[in-house]
């Protein structure tokens, strides 16, 4: 399995669990359905945490891991980057639509429903 | 006299032509061609201006009289503003591309990670991200490991063959790498001192690369699907529409128009328009080369013979 797919199942039990979870208890969750090394999890948490995109909390002598953000909160910013994104600036994206007009991108954003 | 013509080229090229061929019609008949256009009348007015730069201070120091010490002052001088200006457009190249990689690098790695894989497992493309949320969009993420990436709105609005069309559209912007095309256009943009700078040629730029690209989908999925596509998710994006002078507004209904009859493309249109743009670009040469070709011949030894 490629790790980029890893990083995804991995981000999405973080997303989906109630409290920080353990390398352990993320283990057991992936592990369910296939075969996976511990030692594989642990550094696939520790490439996400080196990139920000999970906090790593101490809590009784075990590491335990959240998302950094939730994922509404990190597809939303995604989104507004999406939108931001400007050719008098850098040009990084191609559109199907239009860019909205500044004023308008947060409050598109903030009106569409959450879905989670 | 050269700096003179040069300049007025020059001058005329930045600050006249672009509005008119921002404000024409016919490119959207001919949009690869008007895009070669726009590339043809950037260069030839930084040409113009290297031009004036290098010929201006060598004529009129010529004028004033020849081996005067300020000649080769003048000239020095005229050099360090060329190198200037060069040195201040590849840097802007390169500060602009790299800007934009580093930004979909982690775009791409946030899509990856935030994919509804299991929403997208029968579009096929191994390529294609969807995003939550009910907000329409779709766009891509070009780089050597592309994406295109949708939002799970796009998917709830569309029917199959619709969204075929919306993906068909950006892995053409991706196989024509037109995000190269649109750095080129930004890097000049951002090189250009402030007061002098327009945005027309990359709005006009931007249009005309999403015409071609509709152009390419059109052929693969046909107009109807694309037009309806591209009708729908307007639709359910209100909020740009209402914006007073929105552009955007505008450049959809053009894109809409094409997508209604038959393919809008003119061959004639696009000859002429590749022919100027070719002209443009030779005519800087030109104007340098005819009086230095005048000279020469008169000095042409066997003249009298």
């Amino acid at each position: 399995m490629a790790l980029g797919d890893l990083e995804r199942e991995v981000m999405t039990q973080l997303w989906d669990a109630s409290e920080p979870l353990t390398v352990r208890q993320v283990h057991e969750l992936l592990g369910r359905e296939r075969d996976l090394a511990y030692t594989t999890v642990m550094t696939v948490l520790d490439r996400l945490a080196k990139k920000k995109l999970v906090v790593q909390q101490r809590a009784d002598r075990a590491y335990r891991y959240a998302p950094a953000q939730s994922r509404a909160e990190m597809t939303a910013a995604l989104m507004f980057d999406a939108l931001s994104a400007t050719p008098d600036q850098d040009a990084a994206l191609a559109y199907f639509l239009g860019q909205l007009p500044p004023g308008a991108i947060r409050a598109a954003l903030d009106a569409t429903p959450k879905e989670t | 006299m050269t700096a003179l013509l040069l300049g007025a080229l020059g001058l005329t090229l930045s600050l006249a032509v672009p509005g008119v061929l921002a404000g024409a019609r016919w490119p959207d008949r001919a949009p690869v061609a008007a895009v070669l256009l726009w590339q043809a009348l950037t260069l030839t007015s930084v040409l113009c201006a290297l031009g004036v730069v290098l010929a201006a201070p060598e004529e009129m120091t010529r004028a004033a009289g020849a081996d005067h010490p300020w000649t080769v002052v003048a000239l020095v001088l005229s050099l360090a503003v060329a190198a200037t200006i060069v040195i201040r457009l590849l840097i802007s190249l390169i500060k602009v591309s790299a800007r934009a990689r580093a930004r979909r690098e982690r775009h791409r790695m946030l899509a990856d990670l935030l994919d509804r894989a299991e929403r997208h497992r029968e579009l096929g493309g191994g390529e294609v991200r969807v995003l939550d949320g009910a907000l329409p969009l779709a766009y891509c993420v070009p780089g050597r490991e592309p994406r295109v990436v949708l939002s799970d709105a796009v998917l709830r609005i569309l029917d199959r063959e619709q969204v075929d069309a919306v993906l068909e559209h950006e892995r053409a912007h991706l196989r024509h790498k037109h995000e190269l095309v649109m750095e080129s256009f930004t890097a000049f943009y951002q090189a250009v001192p402030r007061p002098l700078r327009s945005r027309a040629p990359l709005d006009a730029v931007h249009l005309l690369l999403e015409m071609v690209s509709d152009d390419a989908a059109r052929r693969r999925a046909g107009p109807a699907p694309l037009r309806a596509a591209l009708a729908r998710l307007s639709d359910a994006v209100p909020l740009a529409e209402e914006a007073p002078a929105d552009p955007a507004g505008e450049s959809r209904r053009r894109r809409l128009d094409r997508l209604a009859g038959p393919a809008p493309n003119s061959t004639g249109l696009s000859v002429l328009a590749g022919v100027a743009a070719v002209g443009l670009l030779v005519l800087p040469t030109v104007i340098l080369v005819v009086p230095w070709l005048d000279q020469a011949l008169d000095a042409w030894p066997f003249r009298s013979l």
